[in-house]
């Protein structure tokens, strides 16, 4: 999944819920999917190192 | 033409002249062929059979000389002068006695900066009819790119415009930089190749930078195998070639153009703050909904609640009101309710009066109207 398709199945969810249409059972599930996606996308984004990185020096060290 | 060596020895020895002659058959044996250059030490006279000149490479200044047919030349009405952009077509040739290498000319062409917009005019065109530069081929940007590729010049300025850009707007962006030539005969060729690296490297956005230049800086990247690759890239594509006004044809086949390289720089990749933010609105109202959602189950079992406490209650009542609705009934059908409309029951004896042949006159009769009752004689018989 990346982290667009997540961050709008998580729009979606959270529109699903604040419309109070659905029922509790789903709801809940909602939530907890909700709770999943959330948890995703900052996963996604605390994990990005910020690094800069030149082809040319990688190829040098990947050379056997 | 066979050349002839002394030999000395186990040595092989040719004459200068004998050499020449080799050389020069050898080369014989070369195509005819195109070159273009820019003339310089244009070098004409009456007296001489050719007219010589040097053809200059703008690029990277390697010089060929040139000799062409003076009558030739003449009938081609160029009037040349240094710098003038020329196609010679020719093949190369040995001046035997100076052992001088040139190219001989058949013929010349001046080639301007017209005849280039011609030539990419025509390009355009002929890319365009394959639907290279289709709206419906163009992809969406990555709202979040895992690695960019960035192809740029070792300029310093693109590549450093670009990185700012990214890391400005989104600190952990992960950037795979490949210098490569971005001016000159060799750059279309390297450009293509550090774009195929990038994409084997694995990244999931291409940035193409490079700082303006003049007309034929950019032309690399209006080359044709370079525009294909670019529409030909797995993943999308960002060009920030020149400055607003040029459009190399890259421009027209990547995904996004952008009219610099910082401006590429802030498409690729999101505003890590309002990114954030929209984040915790989302969770925030996750939370609001689901809270939403479970007060309102709850405020519908307690409706439910109540009415189940209420029912007894409302049993009773319902009965209440059919009992009274039945004893209403029930009243409206005695005597009692007629005889308060003011009627009389008369009785003789035991019996109910119903007719005056049930009396004679005489006769005691007891009368009960609704507040009781009391005796009565009959009179007469009518």
């Amino acid at each position: 999944m990346t982290f667009e398709e997540a961050q709008k199945e998580l729009e979606a969810i959270v529109h699903r819920l604040e419309s109070g249409e659905a029922p509790l059972d789903e709801a809940l599930k909602l939530w907890e999917r909700g709770e999943e996606l959330y948890r995703f996308c900052r996963g996604r984004l605390e994990t990005a190192e910020g690094k800069i990185e030149e082809l040319a020096s990688r190829a040098e060290a990947t050379k056997p | 033409m066979k050349v002839e060596a002394i030999e000395y020895g186990d040595r092989k020895v040719y004459s200068v002249g004998a050499f020449n002659r080799g050389v020069a058959s050898w080369l014989q044996r070369l195509p005819t062929v195109w070159v273009e250059g820019e003339v310089t030490e244009l070098r004409r006279s009456d007296r001489w059979a050719s007219v010589f000149f040097t053809l200059k490479d703008p690029q990277d200044g390697s010089c060929l000389g040139v000799s062409i047919a003076r009558g030739q030349f003449d009938a081609l009405r160029l009037e040349l002068s240094d710098g003038d952009r020329v196609h010679a077509y020719g093949r190369p040739e040995l001046f035997e006695a100076r052992g001088e290498f040139r190219l001989r000319a058949l013929s010349l062409e001046r080639f301007g900066l017209g005849d280039h917009l011609a030539a990419l005019e025509r390009l355009k065109a002929k890319l365009a009819a394959e639907g290279l530069f289709a709206a419906e081929r163009k992809r969406p940007l990555p709202l979040l790119p895992t690695r960019i590729g960035l192809v740029t010049g070792n300029d310093a300025a693109a590549k450093r415009d670009v990185l700012t850009a990214v890391t400005t707007r989104f600190p952990p962006a992960n950037v795979l930089v490949a210098e490569t030539y971005v001016q000159g005969p060799r750059a279309a060729g390297a450009v293509v190749e550090a774009l195929r690296a990038l994409c084997r490297e694995g990244v999931d956005v291409l940035v193409v930078a490079r700082g303006g230049g003049s007309f034929e800086d950019l032309l690399p990247f209006s080359d044709e195998r370079l525009v294909r690759a670019i529409a030909e890239c797995p993943v999308p594509v960002v060009s920030a070639v020149g400055h607003e006004q040029d459009t190399p044809l890259c421009d027209l086949a990547a995904d996004v153009r952008a009219s610099t390289p910082s401006v590429a720089g802030r498409l690729v990749v999101p505003d890590l703050a309002q990114l954030l933010e929209r984040l915790e609105r989302s969770r925030a109202g996750l939370e609001r909904g689901t809270r939403r959602s479970l007060d309102r189950e709850r405020r519908r079992l307690d409706g439910t609640h109540e009415r189940l406490a209420r029912a007894p209650r409302l049993l009773l009542e319902r009965r209440r009101a059919k009992l009274e609705q039945a004893g209403g009934r029930l009243r409206a059908l005695s005597p009692r309710s007629t005889l308060e409309r003011g009627y009389a029951i008369v009785r003789a004896g035991d019996e109910i009066v119903r007719s005056p042949q049930a009396v004679q006159p005489g006769d005691p009769v007891e009368v009960e109207v609704a507040e009781g009752s009391f005796g009565a004689r009959v009179e007469e018989r009518t």
